[in-house]
């Protein structure tokens, strides 16, 4: 592998990591945010008024659901990260599709996306959860395991 | 796709159930999935709504209220479901409750063109607050007073004021 090809390798695995760390902190946070009340989390939760009645279970269940995944985007090896970001995203792409359907309804209620309260839904809020789908999409194409890092160029003769 | 990775993600999301169930029963505030009864209108609002500043919304005694009745520059707006709408409610109230659709509150508001005073109420102060901080945020209109009638409609019939019942006229778009 030449020196520039080995250059942006480089590059591409301190920008992947810093990615993973990024989506899994803030995954992290919003989980431990949403375990401290979950009562209040599922009222959250029904607010959206997708099947309100059944709340409850989200509510006791995901938080818990982004911690593990986020530990597993952050420090786990990469056949497990690859699983936890399929995770994340199912996550992300669930949240923003409760996010939008509130949105084009009109329902005027707070995210939620943290815990109790938060920013009104509105459009910054989708924004929000599509650049986190985005980058979601970005460590699945570019996140570099040590065997394909290894791998040898298919132009070097062998 | 890895052949491993759905066996992998499964175990994950296993993970995360039993470690949400297991952090519940031992959490002071837990969910009980029998018991939890959701909100019956939007009870959590929009608490930080961006740049927007909260609005002061106004609290009404009976009096206050039977006094804006029959003002063409007043309107009152309740904010229960159809069904308690239709049991009875304020004369000449339009319905708006919290979840009604953007068009439906978008109309609503169309209503409010040269009114000076709105008055939204529920089955209790708190339940009219939401949907009074809302149209207060939508409706952004200086000179506009918006208030919630203090006691909410119980009060209201208890005290013998006006009310009339039937289903509401505008509900083709909410309910």
């Amino acid at each position: 592998m030449s020196g520039a090809a080995q250059r942006r390798l480089s590059v591409r695995v301190v920008a992947v990591g810093l990615l993973r760390f990024a989506l899994g902190g803030l995954l992290a946070l919003a989980g431990l945010l949403k375990l401290r009340d979950p009562s209040g989390f599922a009222v959250e939760i029904a607010n959206y008024q997708l099947l309100p009645a059944l709340a409850a279970y989200p509510a006791a269940i995901l938080p818990a659901t982004e911690l593990v995944l986020s530990v597993a985007l952050v420090f786990a090896p990469a056949p497990w990260r690859r699983a936890a970001v399929v995770g994340v995203a199912i996550l992300f792409a669930g949240f923003t599709v409760a996010v939008t359907s509130a949105y084009v309804r009109g329902i005027n209620i707070a995210c939620g996306c943290f815990g109790g309260g938060g920013d009104a839904i509105g459009p910054l809020t989708l924004l929000r959860n599509l650049a986190l789908l985005l980058g979601v999409a970005a460590l699945w194409r570019w996140d570099v395991t040590p065997r394909r890092a290894a791998e040898p160029s298919p132009s070097r003769p062998s | 796709m890895n052949h491993g990775l759905p066996s992998r993600l499964a175990i994950l999301l296993a993970g995360g159930v039993a470690l949400g169930l297991m952090v519940n029963l031992v959490h002071p505030r837990a969910v009980r999935f029998g018991s939890f009864a959701p909100p019956r209108v939007c009870s959590a609002g929009a608490e930080q709504a961006g740049a927007v500043t909260p609005p002061a919304v106004e609290r009404l005694s009976l009096a206050q209220v039977a006094s804006l009745c029959g003002d063409p520059r007043a309107m009152v707006a309740d904010a229960r479901s159809a069904e308690r709408f239709a049991e009875g409610h304020v004369a000449g109230a339009i319905h708006l409750p919290c979840a009604s659709s953007r068009i439906a509150a978008t109309a609503a508001l169309d209503r409010l063109a040269g009114k000076e005073t709105l008055v939204v109420y529920g089955d209790s102060t708190e339940e009219a607050m939401p949907v009074a901080e809302e149209l207060r945020r939508r409706g952004d209109r200086p000179g506009l007073r918006v208030a919630v009638l203090a006691g909410g409609f119980p009060a209201w019939s208890q005290a013998g004021l006006a009310c009339s019942s039937g289903p509401c006229a505008d509900c083709g778009a909410h309910r």
